[in-house]
């Protein structure tokens, strides 16, 4: 075998001071939130996120944060909105068809850029479908979800000790970059126990959002420096803001000034692109001679993982890219991964989402082939050794 | 006298461990995995436990899965068993297609099973042993008992500290005594 190991491209919170405990998917979910220094969760319950919820539930006043539970997913992150806008690092989980509900507050809370952090335990869908299957169904609306063109972040963990670790990164991204991010996971690994290494208490560095300081007077809310990101207004400290998710200048206020409008937008859209090297994370596994690449994200990425190594023991040479960054999506590393592949095999639990990004990308370089599974059953790694094997007959 | 046999037959040392523990609902299928997965991390190794989420409180086919592997990012589910311990028909029935060859069967007595399979099959009579442990519902705990015996996997102290973490305390004692009762499984090992 030629690389060994399944390298990330970003370190995690694994810290050295880290003990080894036992949590499932959504529990480590929740202690990381808090970790993070979430303080703020409105939710409402829905299989297979709930556990989300209930963690939190005992954890947040624990460390003399907000727990509340919303009477629908609108006012859930509506909540979140404005717990975050207030002060707080925010949250709210929940799954497919709450997730739906959600879309246009995501779009205001990108649009005003309000951090917060949304998580998707995907189900079987569409509609109520299977809740307690699992399923690869939302990468598309994770994306596309809310309407207009805006920034997007997605993180798609694929361990119970990698949800520990997006989670954190989630609200550091969110924070940082002032903008919704999404972690994206499926049901066996929100209900999967596994060790996980979590950090001492207080060893997980919390960066402080950047507050406007300096003169109150002609202050801008939305005038971003070279980072492209607007320090945000104290509530109460003095300084003007104006919050709509009408398009504003960087006074706060609306316009439909052409080279306003376009300044404003480039700068919103701009700033994710600005910050590719903070927000993407990938791993590979003997990607540098691979005839076939193999393209998975989650549950799916580890059946592939096992694929790999069969293949590999039977001489076939088979890679592995893993993107852990959904959207944006890791384009350079995969071109890089892919480079000497003669076929790419995108194996998912849907119809066929991110494969058709992972064809945008590789612009015909190599064929992708699909491998697709919506019974509500997770696919194995037989199923993918034997894609491959087909490839090549 | 195989009683410390390996447990992965001839793949013994391999990487990679499957185990199931299968039944029907309201068996404390789910309780016996997690106190496998304890007892293993107490001796300081790696695993994935999983079961069927679906709401089989009582009766039906059940199923916990622990599949052990130092590698991090390995597949979590069950492909093919190394070890399989079914307390009832329906457990095995259900789980037959994954066994591989030369696994390690741990069944009830009950249970009946093909004559001509290529397994380590040990029936054993846990449910009659849960019963004069004193507790008839403890048959989860014998039957980890009996495993932990028969393979040599885990140490008898592991399995009984993994008991008491995961138990509640005025079970622990019922818990231990019944998982005792599986330990001396070791001592009479019936092929």
């Amino acid at each position: 075998m030629t690389t060994a190991t399944l390298s990330a491209s970003a370190p995690g919170a694994q810290t050295s001071s880290a003990t080894l405990t036992a949590l499932h998917g959504n529990h480590a979910c929740a202690l990381a939130a808090i970790a993070a220094g979430c303080r703020f969760f409105a939710g409402y319950p829905i299989t297979p996120s709930s556990e989300i919820a209930e963690h939190l539930s005992y954890e947040l006043p624990k460390v003399g944060g907000t727990f509340v539970q919303m009477e629908d997913e609108i006012a859930s992150i509506a909540a979140v909105a404005g717990a975050s806008l207030g002060g707080l690092r925010a949250m709210t989980a929940t799954s497919g068809p709450g997730f739906s509900l959600m879309q246009e507050n995501i779009g205001y809370a990108a649009m005003t850029e309000i951090p917060l952090v949304i998580v998707d335990v995907m189900r079987g869908g569409p509609s109520t479908g299977m809740p307690t299957r699992p399923a690869q169904g939302d990468v598309m609306q994770a994306r596309f979800g809310s309407h207009g063109d805006r920034p997007v972040v997605a993180l798609a963990p694929a361990s119970v000790q990698e949800i520990y670790e997006e989670t954190i990164r989630a609200f550091d991204i969110a924070e940082r970059l002032r903008t919704p991010v999404t972690v994206l996971y499926d049901q066996v690994i929100a209900h999967l126990l596994e060790s996980v290494a979590v950090p001492a208490p207080g060893a997980v560095r919390v960066i402080p959002r950047k507050w406007a300081n300096g003169a109150s007077g002609p202050f801008r809310p939305y005038e971003a420096g070279d980072d492209g990101v607007p320090p945000m207004v104290r509530p109460g400290d003095g300084h003007r803001s104006h919050t709509t998710g009408l398009t504003h200048a960087e006074t706060g206020f609306p316009t439909q000034t052409p080279a306003v409008v376009d300044r404003m937008m480039r700068r919103l859209l701009g700033k994710i692109d600005a910050n590719r090297a903070l927000v993407e994370r990938f791993a590979t596994r003997a990607t540098d001679d691979a005839d076939v690449l193999i393209v998975a994200y989650g549950i799916t990425a580890r059946a592939a993982r096992r694929a790999v190594d069969v293949l590999r023991a039977e001489g076939v040479k088979a890679g592995l890219f893993r993107p852990i960054t959904l959207w944006p999506f890791p384009e350079d590393a995969l071109k890089r991964a892919a480079s000497g592949a003669k076929s790419v095999l995108v194996p998912e639990m849907n119809a066929g989402q991110l494969v058709l990004e992972i064809e945008r990308v590789l612009g015909g370089a190599a064929p992708v082939r699909r491998l697709n599974r919506i019974d509500g059953e997770p696919i194995v790694p037989h199923q993918i050794v034997a894609a491959v094997k087909e490839i090549f007959s | 006298m195989n009683a410390r046999a390996s447990v992965a037959g001839s793949g013994s040392g391999s990487e990679r461990l499957e185990i199931r523990l299968a039944g029907s609902g309201g068996q404390g299928l789910i309780l016996g995995a997690r106190i496998l997965f304890e007892a293993l991390s107490i001796e300081g190794r790696r695993a994935s436990q999983s079961q069927n989420y679906e709401p089989t409180s009582r009766g039906g086919f059940c199923h916990s899965d622990v599949v052990v592997s130092e590698d991090v990012s390995d597949f979590p589910l069950v492909t093919g068993l190394d070890v399989l311990i079914a307390l009832d028909q329906v457990g095995f029935d259900r789980s037959i297609g994954l066994i591989k060859p030369g696994a390690m069967v741990i069944v009830d007595q009950r249970v009946a099973t093909p004559s001509d399979a290529d397994w380590r099959l040990h029936r054993l009579p846990i449910g009659e042993r849960a019963v004069a442990s004193g507790n008839p519902r403890a048959a989860n705990m014998v039957a980890l008992g009996a495993f932990a015996a028969l393979s040599g996997f885990f140490r008898e102290t592991s399995l009984d500290e993994a008991i008491r973490r995961e138990t509640p305390e005025k079970f622990a004692a019922a818990n231990l005594s019944a998982a005792r009762a599986g330990l001396r499984f070791g001592e009479t090992v019936t092929a």
